[in-house]
């Protein structure tokens, strides 16, 4: 066996591996501890009390409990990248070779430059962010904000990409139990008895709750056989999942629970292909709350010196990991269960130097533990705590009827009583009711299939917590359909139970209700003579409970100090909203394998692979990724091979993967009907193998898409949408078919994975064509005349479509084949287009084009335009009813001085233009009365030699030769631009209709 | 004249490297990419919804589905795919959208998938667990037993689930994914399988 | 929050996407235009139940008519639009 220099570990007892010790360094210093310590119960042992400093005013802080509640013992867990501030040390189990930093101090623990800030205490009251920081505004960025970073604040992230995995997953249960204590144990017995699917989920790394510390006996044996047999029992049936380190979070609408598992927190590196840590969304038919209670600290002078801690957490660290936090006791309680920790440390061979008990009664029982255990009762409170360098030295005792007393000790433990864990319940805005039995908020109802059960329910008796789980257990399972033989119930004693309401004993010094945020009694008086009385005031001008700890120990004691100093009730006074996480879950959790390249899902074009070997620069459009350029070898920048790009389509031939358009087959006999409903110009008219320009509206009047459509027989049409809007142009025709036009025999399929669509264009097109397209069809104008489309045969006998459609203004077909054919499209347009010259081109000169050509695309189809602006006008129908039809005519979208598409170039050949400037007239101030539009889309043109643009200008048409401002604040440019005709190339269409 | 071919090539071609993956020893996940079959989407026109089935019956020999289940016959299967439609799914040609044309003509439309798609076979003793990384649906025996069949989503992509045969004891869940995001949900299939063991294959043959 | 789709069965609001009220009917082609501003742009802000659109564009591509509560989000019935599937409609 071996000890190292545990100097506070009992010989005997706990549940900690003595044959399995573990090394860990703490604040660069080695120790060891043992398999089944928490960081924390491995620093009780070594004796370490200091373990932090505090937020605002760097006192020395120690270990106050020993949960997911605890305040002050936060360190940095780990380092380099795997450094993670803010971790509790009573909850981080101690590993091999674990790493950890106190926080909020420097130069060191022991010494700390900041604690100055206690001698300027009164800048740090409540309210002091808002009081000394308001003014000038420049100084808070510059000056105080950097300063209070450094001066307060928590743990230091780790500034460079985590390294390792998370992940996310969804469970399904009929039952899921919240707590492994005896509660969440008998409730998880019942429902996996009665055949329910359960699922019970555990925070800690070991099951049964309290009864680790406090024991006891269920059915005639010790808890811990107990708990051993109930696992076993648990783990043979097949529908209980056991989740241990697994915290429930939150509770969601529809019977959604969050629980963040830590699947290997617990390792100092998760082993290969494991995640750190998995976010489980659990559906559950029932959930059953057995998440216990917290105890609650009495607030006092001194109160957060180290060496005070919790009753029950003193109890933990002695009976669960045979560490003791003290050797000489003192107990200040308010109730009987405090109690239990003189017994503990008796039974542990400590001292108890006083039990301090502010009740007016002490039990005989208590009584005569007292008088063999040799030290008195004393009836009173603590009024201040002296600290020696070691933590707590003695206890100033003001005794009931006024006399004083001092205790030596260096520990003193404290039970204020217990809150029931009611985070869970209220998490649907449930305010949690008043128990003055208890003197608690118990839960008062719970989101809808939720029960709370045992201390969770304010039952504190270990008894009552085995009946309450166990019968909440067999309802939640029956709710959910399921009525197997549940057996008998576990059976335990109550404890006495008695308790006299204390929150703050008043006294000099500083007296802590949030030690996370260094809040004290003093700040609530004062929050409270300013004005911020209502409880949700007080937390936001105080901060009380708003630290990573969400005050689990101090919003009670917060709200009955302001009760207390508003003449109110403590109900009256009322509690803050509750909100989840229960506790803090990391956002790489969150975002589980959603990170780096799997930011989203990702698409890729039927020639991905191959256009990745021609070494295309891809672009993210969307979820797509298409190739924007494809650069060559000397090529200097993205302009020049763009530039080449276009000019090979204009001269000779070139074709680019247009598969990112939306493609929706619309069938059935009322095809033509729904089209001309959901465009504004008319579709049943368009001839079997013609193609047409759609537009369609929204119902305001704005464009929402646009695209050709081809019939292809009488009965179908293929739709094609922009890239960006595909996914909701399908929405938007399916609401049209079932909700606005269900009485239209029409049916839609998204193809738009089903075809690989490349667009060829050039003067040559027709040359590529001619040797991939079976020589029987007929390319020529006559034979397949411009907007024609139809299927073809291709040479080897495959199936293709053909459109005659061009968006580049040069001769151009768009073909299409079915999509695991699409990278042999590719391959072989290169091949057959070798002779012609043929040139892939990416969306970059694709845009060019359209540029150059007047084609308007997203950034003028911008959810602020009409048809009219876009110079589109004149495709609205007057003979029929469409979408957007009535709206598009209101006075405001149809006024002259509407921005609508023009053409701009600037005067000074040479000059880039740029998008985003505004368009001022000339000799008018930039400014937002003469600000008359803005440069949308730009391109430098190959065709013109010079950068050309398309806007939104008012009266834009009608100023053609115009001479006006561009003005780009952003960039610092103003120069000036003319208004042209929109359509830079080829105005005629000559060339596509050639 | 060029002298060229039409090589057809599945969506996960370059990704799919069939073999081992991720964590050693058994694996816990076996994946399949079935690759080159025929699917046809059938929709039943308004008011047609009998005649559909009725079609479909009569040439497949099966009812075809009018909730969430999958049936396979021998050569088919048909899959729910929505309300009044559905997928058939099979290799070869017997099939395709040009056999079945004339079977639905005037009951239903009909739209070629064959190539939109991926389908990938998931077993393995891990499978549930590695598909709780990607599904929101409860595949417990008792809930998604064989032949059940959803339209749901995966990683934010629609996709078409169901259960098929259990083979050597095992379930085996088949999955439709649309073929431009195929790629990339793969890559999240094997980060969330990893874990578990991986072994990789693809075939020609329906399962 | 969950919806059960009246077609798929209960499904997770990931797969669904939301458009609103489902009260306002378009109107017809000769209605004018204030009935038309009435259905594009009045709505009411209904604080208890409500009948709203909703799209199961992630699962069977039904338009569902959902019945909800807004204070409560309690789900108290799901329906398909009147077209979904192959329904007939009026003549
Ligand atoms: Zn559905």
């Amino acid at each position: 066996m071996m000890r190292g220099d545990q100097a506070n570990r009992l010989n005997n007892g706990g549940l900690i591996d003595r044959t399995a010790p573990l090394s860990f360094r703490f604040d660069g210093k080695n120790f060891l501890g043992f398999k089944g310590d928490t960081l924390a119960s491995a620093l009780v042992a070594n004796g370490i009390k200091l373990v932090g400093r505090s937020f605002k005013y760097h006192r020395p802080r120690g270990i106050l409990t020993a949960g997911s509640e605890e305040p002050n013992a936060l360190v940095e867990l780990r380092s380099g990248a795997r450094r993670e501030p803010n971790t509790k040390a009573t909850t981080a189990e101690l590993y091999e070779g674990l790493e950890a930093a106190s926080q909020n101090r420097w130069p060191s623990l022991n010494f700390d430059v900041m604690s100055v800030n206690q001698l300027f205490a009164p800048i740090f009251v409540a309210g002091f962010y808002y009081k000394t920081f308001m003014w000038p505004a420049k100084f808070w960025e510059a000056i105080y904000e950097p300063a209070i970073r450094r001066a307060a604040g928590l743990g230091r992230a780790a500034g460079v990409s985590d390294p390792d995995h998370y992940d996310k997953a969804w469970a399904h249960c009929d039952v899921v139990i919240a707590g492994s204590g005896p509660a969440g144990l008998a409730a998880a017995l019942a429902a996996g008895r009665s055949g329910a699917r359960v699922i019970l989920c555990e925070e800690d790394f070991v099951l049964g709750g309290r009864l680790l510390a406090d024991g006891g006996t269920i059915d005639g044996l010790p808890a811990a056989e107990w708990i051993a047999g109930a696992v076993a029992e648990l783990t043979a049936m097949p529908d209980v999942r056991i989740m241990r380190r697994t915290t429930l979070f939150g509770v969601y609408d529809g019977g959604t629970y969050g629980a963040i598992e830590r699947v290997n927190d617990h390792l100092p590196v998760p082993p290969e292909h494991q995640v750190r840590q998995r976010l489980w969304r659990i559906v559950a038919k029932r959930c059953v709350v057995a998440a216990g209670a917290i105890e609650r600290p009495i607030v006092f002078a001194g109160n957060d010196t180290p060496g005070v801690m919790m009753a029950s957490a003193m109890r933990s660290y002695i009976n669960r990991y045979a560490a003791t936090p003290a050797r000489r006791i003192a107990l200040f309680t308010n109730n009987e269960d405090g109690w239990r920790t003189a017994e503990t440390a008796i039974a542990a061979g400590l001292q108890v130097a006083a039990v301090i008990d502010a009740r007016p009664d002490v039990s005989p029982a208590h009584r005569s533990l007292a008088s063999k255990g040799g030290f008195p009762v004393l009836h009173g409170s603590v009024s201040a705590v002296d600290r020696g360098k070691a933590g707590v030295r003695k206890i100033s005792v003001a005794l009931t009827g006024g006399a004083r007393a001092e205790v030596e000790a260096d520990g003193l433990a404290v039970s204020g009583g217990w809150n029931p864990a009611v985070g869970l319940t209220s998490y649907h805005r449930g305010r949690p009711k008043w128990r003055d039995d208890i003197a608690a908020f118990v839960p008062d109802g719970a989101p809808p299939g939720m029960v709370a059960a045992g201390a969770a329910n304010g039952a504190f008796g270990l008894g009552a917590c085995l009946r309450e789980g166990f019968e909440a257990g067999a309802a939640a399972a029956r709710d959910a359909g399921r009525g197997g033989n549940i057996g008998s119930m576990p059976v335990a004693d109550d404890e006495a139970f008695s308790l006299t309401p204390l929150w703050h004993v008043a006294g000099n010094g500083k007296a802590f209700v949030d030690q996370q945020h260094d809040v004290t009694a003093s700040d609530v008086e004062l929050a409270q003579r300013e004005g911020f009385q209502s409880v949700e005031h007080l937390k936001r001008y105080t901060t009380l409970g708003m630290a990573t700890d969400q005050g689990k120990t101090s919003n009670v004691a917060g709200l009955a100090i302001m009760a207390a100093v508003t003449g109110k009730s403590i109900p009256e006074t009322g509690t803050t909203i509750y909100r989840p996480p229960y506790v803090p879950v990391a956002i790489g959790a969150f975002a589980g394998h959603h990170r780096d390249e799997n930011f989203h899902a990702t698409r890729l074009t039927p020639s991905h692979h191959w256009a990745a070997e021609q070494g295309a620069v891809f672009v993210d459009t969307g979820l797509w990724k298409r190739a924007q350029w494809y650069p060559r070898a000397g090529e200097k920048d993205w302009l020049e091979s763009v530039t080449r790009e276009v000019k090979a389509v204009r001269s000779g031939v070139g074709f680019c993967d247009v598969s990112t358009l939306g493609k929706i087959d619309v069938h059935g006999p009322d095809a033509g009907a729904f089209l001309d409903r959901v465009y504004i110009n008319a579709f049943s008219s368009l001839a079997v193998g013609k193609a047409r320009y759609g537009l369609m509206l929204r119902e305001d009047g704005i464009v929402y898409d646009d695209g050709t459509t081809s019939r292809l027989a009488e009965d179908h049409y293929f739709l094609t949408t922009t890239t960006a809007k595909a996914g909701l142009v399908m929405q938007h025709l399916e609401f049209c078919r079932q909700v606005l036009f269900p009485e239209l025999d029409v049916q839609l399929t998204s193809v738009s994975d089903q075809w690989a669509q490349f667009s060829i264009a050039g003067p040559k097109t027709r040359d590529l064509l001619k040797e991939i397209v079976d020589p029987a069809e007929d390319l020529s104008n006559e034979g397949f005349p411009f907007m024609g489309a139809r299927e073809v045969k291709l040479r080897g006998g495959l199936k293709a479509r053909l459109f005659r459609i061009s968006f580049s203004g040069e001769m151009a077909f768009e073909i299409s084949v079915p999509a695991r054919y699409g990278e042999a499209m590719a391959r072989n347009l290169m091949l057959a287009g070798k002779p012609f010259g043929v040139t892939p081109y990416g969306t970059e000169a694709l845009g060019v084009m359209r540029i150059e050509k007047g084609h308007v695309a997203g950034p003028e189809l911008n959810g602020t335009t009409t048809a009219g602006d876009l110079g589109l006008g004149k495709m609205m129908s007057t003979k029929k009813d469409f979408i957007g039809r009535v709206m598009a005519g209101r006075e405001a979208l149809t006024v002259p001085n509407r921005q609508v598409v023009v053409g701009i170039k600037p005067t000074d050949k040479a000059r880039r233009l740029r998008s985003g400037a505004h368009i001022i007239p000339k000799g008018e101030t930039p400014g937002p009365e003469n600000d008359q539009g803005y440069v949308t889309s730009v391109c430098f043109s190959p065709v013109l030699d010079q950068w050309i643009g398309l806007g939104l200008v008012e009266r834009g048409r009608e100023r053609i030769g115009e001479i006006v401002r561009a003005h780009d604040p952003l960039r610092g440019e103003d120069y000036d631009v003319e208004f042209c005709n929109s359509v830079f190339y080829d105005p005629d269409g000559g060339r596509q209709r050639g | 004249m060029a002298d060229f071919s039409w090589d057809i090539r599945s969506p996960l071609d370059r990704a799919l490297v069939a073999g081992p993956y991720g964590a050693q020893g058994e694996a816990g996940v076996s994946l399949t990419e079935i690759r080159n079959f025929d699917l046809v989407q059938v929709m039943a026109r308004r008011g047609k919804a009998g005649e559909t089935i009725a079609a479909a019956k009569a040439r497949l020999g099966a009812a075809a589905p009018e909730t969430p289940k999958a049936v396979s016959i021998a050569d088919a299967t048909v899959i729910w795919s929505g309300p009044d439609q559905f997928f058939v799914l099979s290799k070869g040609g017997k099939h395709s959208i040009d056999a079945l044309a004339s079977v639905f003509a005037g009951s239903a439309s009909l739209s070629d998938q064959s190539h939109a798609r991926a389908l990938i076979s998931i077993s393995g003793d891990k499978a549930r667990a590695m598909l709780a990384k990607l599904s929101s649906i409860d595949l417990h025996p008792d809930v998604f037993g064989v032949g059940a069949a959803a339209a749901t989503s995966m990683d934010h992509t629609s996709v078409t689930l169901w259960r098929g045969d259990d083979r050597n004891g095992q379930a085996v869940f088949n999955l439709l994914v649309f073929a431009t995001f195929a790629e990339s949900l793969w890559h999240t299939i094997l980060d969330s399988a990893a874990e578990h063991g991986v072994t990789i294959g693809h075939s020609e043959d329906l399962a | 929050m969950r919806i059960i789709c009246p077609f798929c069965g209960e499904r997770e609001l990931g797969e669904f996407t939301y458009l609103g009220d489902a009260k306002p009917q378009r109107p017809a082609a000769d209605a004018g235009e204030d009935a038309v501003y009435d259905y594009v742009y009045l709505r009411d802000n209904i604080a208890g139940v409500i009948s709203e659109y909703w799209y199961h564009g992630g699962g069977c591509r039904a338009w569902l008519k959902v019945t909800r509560n807004t204070l409560t989000h309690e789900i108290s019935a799901v329906e398909p639009a009147a077209g979904a599937g192959a329904a007939k409609v009026g003549a």
